[in-house]
């Protein structure tokens, strides 16, 4: 499997990448379907928990900080190694498209909640302290005061959290989930053009990596809070 | 007396002995490249000449926007070339150290250069004044107190490096995540003389490789998240 057939690097063929286009096509919606089921499920994690975190919520608090640091400071390859092969072991048998998707919604979610925990505490407490004055229980200060500014502030590094869970969905290639890397990775194994179909690989990546960054510097541009607060 | 089956000790000692050491001298090798390359191109990129700037930009965006795995995958299939009369053809170790590397130098570098900025323009100016040229003031002007400033993010770095050479699993590096899999494989097959495991043998075996990371990168960023509380 690991010996490589030394070859010379003949001139850069186009119809290589060409022809794996269609295939290539198929990874991406793999990639994207995974991804995308991910950062939605990711933020609502991150929400919820960033929530508890910043408004010290009593043993929940304590619980979303032990989830943050586990999966903070263990790798997110292992983590889906224990989802795919430890897990059985319980009783609990997960299909591959389940702990593609599960195991990035688990690591995104740990990095959205220190998110949405910093955007949350650095709202003034000036301004949560006024939504009391105007009677707002405690539910209804963070809905309308909390949320929209703290959400605000989180709003980029949260795009920042949902591109590096893009970029993970490349480690399912590790379970055998056929997105992008997988079958890019297939293709040269198959026709020894390991230089095009990277450069095409390269491609899809940077374009949604990319994009993504563009619109953190648009959204930090647009959502930048008055001088005032 | 030990509450962990007799088939496990092997398999934890052969992590500890192969496994950790790999990783640990893997991320040292990166970190440490990082640190070298990315502090040149950090300091270089905050020199006002643009096509320099916009190649060292790309060289960022590029390496720091693609999956570590792509990187890794695509300098270890490279065919190996010539360069000059040498002969390359870079091992799994090296593909994978070099491709942490680049991710690497690309933190660094933008790290190095949000730095840089940040320190006051009368720097530059009073030690223009005395006389120090643009190398000698980086040198022991600038880059001292820019690189203070970068003390916890570049602890954030040894961690992520750290975790990132797991990726290095793909391509048959024997890092700790490597060594649990074959120390999995060895004891669930029988071949190999040991005690056969029982089927929870994965939960325990990866379990164990998580909690060793753990134990690695807790202190680290803790300690980060410290020197960054002391730096504002």
């Amino acid at each position: 499997m690991f010996d490589r057939s030394v070859h010379v690097l003949a001139s850069f063929e186009w119809s290589v990448i060409w022809d794996s286009q269609g295939a290539l096509w198929g990874g991406f919606k793999h990639t994207m379907k995974a991804g995308v089921v991910g950062i939605v499920l990711a933020y609502l994690v991150g929400l919820v928990l960033g929530a508890l975190r910043a408004h010290r919520i009593p043993i929940l608090n304590q619980l979303a900080a032990s989830y943050v640091e586990l999966i903070r400071n263990t790798p997110i390859l292992v983590q889906i190694f224990f989802l795919y092969y430890g897990l059985p072991v319980l009783g609990i048998h997960l299909d591959v498209f389940t702990v593609a998707w599960l195991s990035i919604t688990i690591w995104g979610g740990a990095f959205m909640t220190e998110n949405f925990r910093a955007g949350f505490e650095a709202v003034p407490q000036r301004l949560s302290e006024a939504g009391y004055a105007l009677g707002f229980t405690r539910l209804q200060e963070f809905l309308y005061v909390t949320l929209p500014i703290g959400g605000r502030i989180a709003l980029p590094s949260t795009i920042n959290s949902a591109i590096s869970v893009i970029k993970n969905t490349s480690l399912l290639l590790l379970i055998g989930y056929p997105e992008l890397t997988y079958v890019a990775n297939n293709i040269q194994s198959n026709t020894f053009r390991t230089f095009e179909m990277f450069t095409a690989l390269a491609v899809y990546y940077l374009a949604i990596v990319w994009t993504l960054s563009a619109l953190i510097r648009f959204l930090e541009r647009r959502l930048a809070l008055p001088e005032a607060f | 007396m030990n509450p962990l089956p007799e088939w496990f000790r092997p398999v934890s000692e052969y992590i500890l002995r192969e496994g950790v050491p790999e990783t640990l001298r893997m991320a040292a090798i990166a970190v440490v490249a990082s640190l070298v390359i990315g502090v040149v191109l950090g300091t270089l990129m905050t020199i006002r000449f643009r096509p320099l700037q916009w190649l060292i930009r790309f060289y960022v965006e590029v390496w720091r926007g693609l999956p570590i795995l792509v990187t890794v995958l695509f300098i270890f299939w490279l065919p190996a070339f010539d360069v000059g009369r040498h002969h390359v053809q870079l091992s799994a170790y090296q593909s994978a150290a070099l491709a942490l590397t680049l991710w690497g130098s690309a933190q660094v570098a933008e790290a190095t250069r949000g730095a840089v900025q940040s320190i006051p323009k009368e720097q530059h100016e009073a030690a223009a004044a005395l006389g120090f040229g643009w190398v000698g003031r980086q040198t022991f002007v600038i880059l001292p107190q820019a690189l203070r400033r970068m003390v916890p993010p570049l602890v954030g770095l040894l961690v992520n490096t750290i975790q990132n050479t797991t990726i290095a699993f793909a391509i048959g590096v024997n890092e700790v995540l490597q060594a649990g899999q074959r120390q999995f494989e060895n004891v669930t097959s029988g071949l190999t003389g040991q005690p056969v495991a029982p089927s929870y043998a994965p939960f325990l075996i990866f379990g164990y490789v998580a909690l060793l990371f753990f134990i690695i990168c807790f202190p680290l960023t803790r300690l980060a998240a410290y020197l960054e509380k002391r730096l504002t």
